[in-house]
């Protein structure tokens, strides 16, 4: 049997040259005329060994990178097919510390797995969810998932189980399952990856919602910037519908569900769940009010279940392992696992998988080895660009939904963007300011305007006028955009930006005026 | 009355049956659930400050003023957006509550210009309003050198858009409440203004042009809308604000929209669709809202004119010399040429009670039944139809009934242009789900516009509706469609026997059809299919059913398939006749038609005859009279001699116009009432000048049998209101009337017509209109005709044999003319054509389709002749596929055009209604103006001179 | 009136009731012109059958007979 070479087709990869490795190892296959053939899976979420190459050994695959085209042929002299040593080499993929410190439960087949072939995703334990769930009633399925504690991964939290049961129990004469896929926080590609590596696995996540609340119709709302996802999840979508998985009788339940993907209009704010629902309707992507919920009233007016891509990829494994299983993990009223994406000014970025409860220090010392500049670390941003900005003193907080809020901050997506000491938290400020009115939908006052007066004020307060009067206006309008919002956006703003004022004062007072 | 501000709930009412008790600020209320709890504030008289919500449209939750506080709920949720629960308790004010409106309201300044005192809306902003509520004192960002949308330099400033006539749009002013964006959608139904731009950067467009040349219909939702100036009327710019209102109703369509004049003294400022209006539930269009300036416009005529020929100049006279000199000729003329050699024509567009006064006037007066009105080349086919099969000459329904529609069926109708505000309520049904049917020969904005489409439209060849209806009803009777329980329990099961098994013949299937209609058998029979099976179906149709020589005919094969489908007598469904004037349904009812006493008593039924006569102490006479065709035949014949025309155009409106004028020629006393000199007035001898409906007291009645109230504003500036004038022409005949105002006339009328018996201004007052029949068994009126029964009885079956038109195409004239009308003119255009509303029609156009113009060597723009056997007119062509080729179409706006130069003299065969949408014609290049409208020009310039008054006269 | 004209009207009513059994058809024709035309229509209509009544549709001639003189 040929031996099996993985370099990865992920983005992250492909950005950092996969393909020209990739083309590299066929050349060397066919010129040595080896018993070689190249897989290309998805990322194991270590970026800066990208492009990181697998070759199956009789021992396990054995990784090399940070690979370059160039490096290729010294590869195959030294003896890549069977996972002989190499400056690159880095021995046993399973054993990097890295990954081998992580529990990946969603991502379980991540990097692993060919994403477009449906036998791979079978005989390492896909459908097997699902192949449960067709044994349970609705309500068993919907029990299931609320027991396993899991909550909505894109940032909010809320119990995906009981929006499901919502979404159950309402009457309409159709229902529909709709995936966030607009994956649009600064430093998160959780979403990506898994749709890029492993899209079975929400195919799957997301027939087992519809079956569970009776929605005949799934749509993956994607972003536009993540072409290579569309790609993927297109291919995978018909792959599942010519062998049954999807479509009528989807998997032999007797039962429809279909399922299609839908590019995104470009705009953050049509990762918010009522925005997202309007952009799908084809319209403006702007914020509904909640009520009516979208799960009794969603898409085209109809109940709808509204979930993340990790939240709908990680109900496989809940329904294959049980909740219990799933429930074990985790801490406090945060159950299961959380994605963590390490980015900024980090040594090594990538996704962490782990148990809720980890503190913020071991995810970015531990897994990330600091900053990257080797200067001291001097803020971190959790939770996407509307998340606080924690100081030092601050870095023993647990990564738990529960004890990120009591410390005004948020977990979110799980991104985590590290700053060293050169950051000036008053331009963060500013930032943040700036990212809502470029971001803004423009519907509730207090973010359409409030936005753009708060970088105005801090742009004041930054030039010392009326310092102490604008820090006040500065704190007002960020109470009005905090409880007036109609949504997150302008909502969350605040955080960053009041975070940015509690922690870092010395940054609006004076030192650079 | 002071200016009148109807209260705004914030969010519309829900219908809900269920009920919920919640306090708000210590006070118990209880409201429907699904009530906002803005909206259950201000039930329990707490208001709750907004800006983004008013109750005209969905709530929104935008402007984040009317944050409350719920107890056991995190945050400070949105009053509007919120629903009642049962045992909530509601804050709507708190300090943290007064924090944070008063810093959105801060925010809301820090964009706004501050010229409060000179601006438009000045005394009635709610911005304004709202910064005082909550105390605005300080906007600490500045006003200047920050990022703004009013200030000249700014980057973002747009300068105003004064492109329609009768509003402007001021962006500077904006608050982006998309209160007008909404409006246009949900109440309107247009969807002509969005949002453009994002965050800061949103603007409210008319879809990135100006608003002429947008897809906006003015109908002005948005300015009223509009809390600020930034969507104001140009007439309130320019005189203030209005300093007491007079609700009154709309003198346009037949749907009958309630207004408030908002006025300064006797001038009106503007008009508002008044939100308890029954009919328009605050809702206008263009001509309602806007097309009002015809009512001082300098062509009309305020002092009474006599002339011996139609060749001399007009006389101006004292109102006295003119009404002896009419009765005079009157008098004359009956002794010369007999007591039936005069007659008269009702106005539909005056009050009942005077049409009441003018047909008694005939009748009385003139001793004779020579009494008809303009719904004879309207719906008079609808009266005969309806009273045939059902028992009452009118629609079946309250258009608020279309809201519970399932299947609407529109035929021969042009809602959007002739009733554009029944149509917004229509369109919101079809959006929100009903299934939609259009018959019609050409593509009417329904079948395809914003957000609706036509499940099915049979565009079926002019002239071939009864075949239509006899296919549908061939559908429904073979394929077993009908609602047999019904028939049996409601209808003349013997009428019934005969007509399904008329329909059940093979000749009437869509596919035996299909060579006479044009229509796809397969279509009609899903139409069929859809219109049976489908839920609440109702029948929504025009004048492209009734003016054809089988209108008649065709109404009463609708009423078949209605009664047969169980589809009459219960809210959603019914037969409804779109008219057109705003009082024709009134003027019938006032028995304008010479076979009928008001309530449509036949002239020969003893008792009613005996009745009037008892009441008005005079003989009357038990035979019919003239109808305005038989009219125009007998002042031909030279038995037909003097008229009295109130506020109608036969010489413009009137099929055959070379007959009609030679007619109207004939005759040697003609005389014209009316605000304007009209085409008919080119042929008159008298000329009485009328009053508009801002200067009279009286009642309209529209499409719906709703009679409301019209309300003097100013004085008459003709110095008498209409029926005074009638008062004073029978006075002078020798027949006393001596009415002090319309309210004794109406009294009178109730006293006679059982279906008005419990009508008074009183009662009106109380109920805000009423719904005739309104009586002792219906003290507050009737919405829904024929519920538990017929008027009539038993419902009658009536066998509708298709019998083709003799107006065919020719080698001479191979094509088919229809008529109809656009959204911005009204009728024969008096009224609409002295406004702004030309900038949007200045002409009728002859629309051609692409594969007939080609033929012809026709481009869009070409002058072309449009020829028939009864004459030709030339139009400048546009070429169109809403229409399929072989068919031409006009408008009939303008009397210069003289479309009915074109019409012919056929008719319906039971009630003489002009066959006006069906003319063969030719078109061909033209090279000037045809011989008529030379004429015409000429004959207009020498009969509407006006002589120099007399010294001393 | 033109009495090609009033022949075309009284043909119309005559056709448009013509699908109803004979007698009905001529009662329902008679009613119609007792009901709606105006006694020099009806006249002008029996002097047209007076003098030979050519081109009258066999229905409205019949009604004509039975029309009150």
């Amino acid at each position: 049997m040929s031996v099996k070479i993985f370099i990865p087709c992920d983005m992250a990869a492909l950005s950092v040259g996969a393909d020209a490795v990739a083309k590299a190892v066929e050349r060397e296959i066919q010129e040595r005329r080896l018993d070689a053939v190249v897989v290309r899976n998805g990322s194991r979420g270590m970026f800066w060994l990208e492009p990181l190459l697998e070759v199956e050994t009789p021992k396990g695959r054995v990784a090399y990178g940070p690979m370059t085209p160039d490096a290729v042929p010294s590869l195959f002299e030294a003896g890549l097919l069977d996972g002989k040593q190499h400056a690159l080499c880095l021995g046993l993929t399973e054993e990097i510390p890295y990954l081998k410190n992580q529990e990946r439960l969603t991502f379980a087949r991540c990097g692993i797995v060919d994403p477009l072939s449906l036998s791979d995703y079978i005989s390492r334990d896909g459908y097997k969810g699902l192949q449960n769930a067709l044994k349970m009633s609705a309500e068993k399925i919907v029990e299931e998932v609320t027991n396993s504690g899991l909550r909505g991964r894109g940032g909010a939290g809320f119990p995906t189980g009981i929006k499901w049961n919502t979404v159950l129990k309402a009457q309409g004469s159709q229902k529909y399952i709709v995936c966030n896929a607009d994956e649009g926080d600064s430093g998160t590609f959780a979403d990506r990856m898994i749709m890029e590596g492993d899209p079975f696995v929400l195919i799957e996540g997301m027939t087992i919602a519809g079956f569970a609340v009776g929605a005949t119709q799934g749509y993956i709302y994607c972003r536009s910037e993540y072409p290579h996802a569309v790609k993927t999840l297109r291919r995978a979508i018909s792959i599942a519908y010519e062998n049954g998985y999807l479509g009528d009788n989807a998997a032999g339940s007797g039962k429809t569900f279909d399922l299609e993907v839908r590019m995104g209009a470009g705009a953050y704010i049509c990762g918010e769940e009522t925005s997202l629902l309007e952009s799908l309707e084809g319209r403006r992507g702007q914020i509904r009010p909640k009520p009516p919920l979208p799960a009794i009233e969603g898409l085209f007016g109809k109940p709808t279940v509204v979930n993340n891509v990790i939240s709908l990829a990680t109900v496989p494994i809940i329904l294959d392992k049980g909740a219990d299983h799933y429930k074990n993990f985790g801490m406090g009223r945060s159950r299961g696992t959380l994605t963590i994406q390490l980015a900024g000014n980090i040594k090594y970025g990538g996704l962490v998988e782990k148990a809720f409860g980890l503190t913020l220090r071991q995810a970015i010392y531990d897994f990330g080895g600091g900053t990257a500049t080797g200067k001291n670390l001097r803020a971190v941003q959790v939770g996407g660009p509307l998340g606080a900005y924690f100081p030092e003193k601050l870095l023993d907080t647990p990564l738990d939904y529960e004890a990120f809020a009591a410390k005004k901050g948020l977990v979110g997506h799980g991104g985590v963007v590290v700053f060293d000491e050169t950051v000036n938290l008053a331009k963060q400020a500013r930032f943040a300011m700036e990212f809502c009115a470029e971001e803004s939908c423009g519907k509730c006052t207090p973010c359409r305007i409030g936005s753009t007066r708060g970088v105005e004020t801090i742009d004041r307060i930054i030039k010392n006028e009326d310092r102490t009067k604008n820090l006040e206006v500065l704190n007002d309008l960020c109470e009005v955009m905090l409880d007036g919002s109609l949504c997150a956006l302008g909502g969350l703003t605040p955080y960053p930006v009041l975070s940015a004022v509690e922690h870092f004062p010395e940054d609006f007072h004076g030192t650079t005026a | 009355m002071a200016l009148l501000h109807e209260l705004d709930y914030g969010t519309p009412a829900s219908t809900s049956q269920q009920l919920v008790t919640l306090d708000i600020d210590g006070q118990s209320v209880t409201v429907p659930a699904g009530t906002s709890l803005m909206r259950a504030a201000v039930e329990a008289g707490v208001n709750v400050p907004k800006l983004c919500a008013t109750d005209s449209v969905k709530s929104f939750g935008s402007c984040r003023l009317c944050l409350v506080e719920v107890e056991g709920r995190r945050g400070t949720p949105a009053s509007c957006t919120t629903l009642a629960e049962a045992g909530m308790k509601v804050k709507t004010q708190s300090p943290k509550l007064a924090k944070l409106r008063k810093g959105v309201m801060e925010l809301y300044i820090s964009d706004h210009p501050l010229d409060c005192l000179t601006c438009g809306a000045n005394g009635n902003c709610e911005l304004q309003d709202m910064a005082g509520v909550v105390g605005l004192r300080d906007v600490r960002y500045g006003m200047d050198g920050n990022d703004n949308h009013f200030q000249k330099s700014s980057p973002r400033y747009v300068e105003k858009d004064l492109s329609n006539p009768y509003f402007q749009f001021e962006p500077s002013k904006c608050i982006v409440c998309s209160r007008c964006v909404r409006a246009c959608e949900e109440v309107q139904g247009t969807f002509a203004l969005t949002i453009q731009g994002r965050g800061f950067d949103s603007m409210v467009s008319p879809g990135g042009t100006d608003f002429l040349d947008s897809e906006c219909v003015s109908c002005g939702a948005c300015v009223q809308a509009c809390p600020t100036a930034t969507l104001i009327e140009k007439s309130v710019i320019a005189k203030g604000q209005g300093e007491h209102s007079v609700v009154t109703t709309c003198a346009y369509c037949g749907v009958g929209c309630s207004f408030k004049a908002e006025m300064q003294g006797e001038e009106v400022v503007r008009m508002l669709p008044y939100k308890d209006g029954m009919a328009n539930h605050g809702h206008s269009c263009v001509k309602g809202r806007f097309a009002w300036g015809y009512t001082t416009h300098k062509d009309r005529i305020t002092k009474p004119m006599i002339r011996k020929n139609i060749t001399d100049p007009w006389k101006e006279v004292s109102w006295d010399e003119a009404i002896a000199y009419t009765a005079s000729e009157f008098k004359r003329i009956q002794q010369k040429y007999g007591k039936d050699s005069i007659g008269g024509i009702t106005s539909s567009r005056c009050t009942n009670e005077e049409t009441y006064l003018v047909q008694k006037l005939i009748r009385a007066a003139f001793g004779n039944n020579n009494t008809d009105t303009c719904a004879r080349v309207c719906h008079s086919p609808t009266g005969y139809g309806l009273k045939t099969t059902l028992g009452t000459s009118a629609g079946t329904q309250t258009f608020d009934s279309v809201t519970d529609a399932d299947v609407v069926m529109v035929i021969g109708a042009n809602p959007t242009d002739a009733h554009p505000v029944f149509a917004s309520l229509m369109k919101r049904r079809l959006r929100g789900g009903a299934k939609l049917i259009v018959i019609d020969p050409r593509e009417i904005d329904l079948v395809k516009s914003a957000h609706i489409a036509a499940d099915y439209h049979l565009q079926l060849r002019p002239g071939t509706n009864v075949a239509m209806i006899n296919s549908l009803a061939h559908v429904l009777v073979t394929e077993k469609l009908l609602d047999e329980k019904y028939i049996q329990e409601r209808c003349d099961l013997e009428a019934y026997a005969k007509w399904s098994a008329a329909m059940a013949q093979p000749k009437n299937s869509p596919e035996a059809m299909e060579s006479v209609t044009g229509v796809p058998a397969e279509l009609v029979r899903g139409a069929a299919r859809l219109y049976a099976t489908g839920g609440n179906a109702a029948i929504y149709y025009g004048l492209g059913v009734t003016e054809h020589s089988q209108g008649s005919t065709m109404v009463m094969g609708m009423a078949n398939i209605a009664m047969g489908t169980g589809n009459i007598g219960r809210l959603g469904v019914g037969v409804n006749p779109l008219r057109g004037q705003n009082n024709v349904q009134g003027s019938c009812d006032m028995g304008s038609f010479p076979h009928e006493y008001p309530g449509y008593r036949h002239v020969s039924d003893e008792a009613t005859a005996q009745l009037f006569e008892g009441a008005w102490g005079v003989k009357l006479e038990r035979e019919p009279g003239l109808r305005i065709p038989n009219m125009f035949d007998a002042a031909v014949d030279g038995t037909f001699k003097g008229l009295y025309v109130q506020g109608e155009d036969i010489a413009q409106s009137d099929p055959n116009t070379k007959h009609v004028e030679a007619a109207l020629g004939a005759m040697e006393c003609v005389v014209v009432q009316d605000l304007f000199l009209n085409e008919t007035a080119r042929f008159a001898h008298v000329f009485l000048p009328g009053a508009t409906f801002l200067e009279k007291d009286g009642t309209f009645t529209n499409a719906e049998r709703r009679i409301s109230r019209v309300r003097k504003a100013m004085a008459p500036k003709n110095g008498l209101g209409d029926w005074e004038i009638t008062q004073r022409l029978s006075n002078a005949l020798g027949y006393p009337m001596s009415y002090t105002h319309p309210e004794e006339i109406m009294n009178e009328i109730a006293r006679l017509t059982p279906t008005f018996s419990g009508v008074t201004y009183a009662r009106i007052e109380e109920l805000g209109s009423i719904q005739w029949p309104c009586n002792d068994k219906a003290p507050e009126g009737t919405p829904i005709m024929h519920i538990g029964g017929f008027v009539r009885g038993k419902g009658n079956f009536v066998i509708t044999e298709y019998v083709p038109t003799d107006e065919r195409t020719t080698a001479k004239f191979p094509l088919i003319l229809t008529t109809g009308r656009i959204l911005s003119q009204y009728n024969v255009g008096a009224q609409t054509r002295r406004t702004e509303n030309n900038v949007w029609h200045a002409e009728d156009k002859l629309e051609i389709h692409p594969f007939d113009a080609e033929h012809r060597g026709i481009r869009d723009g070409d002058l072309v002749t449009i020829a028939s056997r009864a004459g030709d007119i030339a139009l400048h062509a546009k070429i169109s596929e809403r229409i399929q080729p072989g068919v031409v179409y006009t408008t009939f706006h303008h009397a210069v055009s003289g479309a009915n130069v074109v019409t012919t003299e056929f008719s319906d065969w039971a009630t003489n209604c002009p066959e006006y949408k069906v003319t063969a014609v030719e078109v061909r290049l033209a090279k000037r103006l045809s011989e008529w409208q030379e004429q015409y020009r000429e004959h207009s310039e020498l009969t509407r001179r006006i002589g120099s008054p007399v010294a001393g006269d | 009136m033109d009495s090609h004209h009033m022949i075309h009207m009284a043909n119309s009513i005559a056709l448009n009731f013509s699908a109803y059994p004979r007698e009905e058809a001529i009662k329902l024709t008679t009613q119609h012109l007792q009901d709606f035309w105006e006694p020099r229509m009806r006249r002008q209509l029996h002097e047209y059958v007076a003098q030979g009544g050519s081109g009258l549709h066999e229905l409205a001639a019949e009604a004509e007979k039975r029309l009150k003189k």
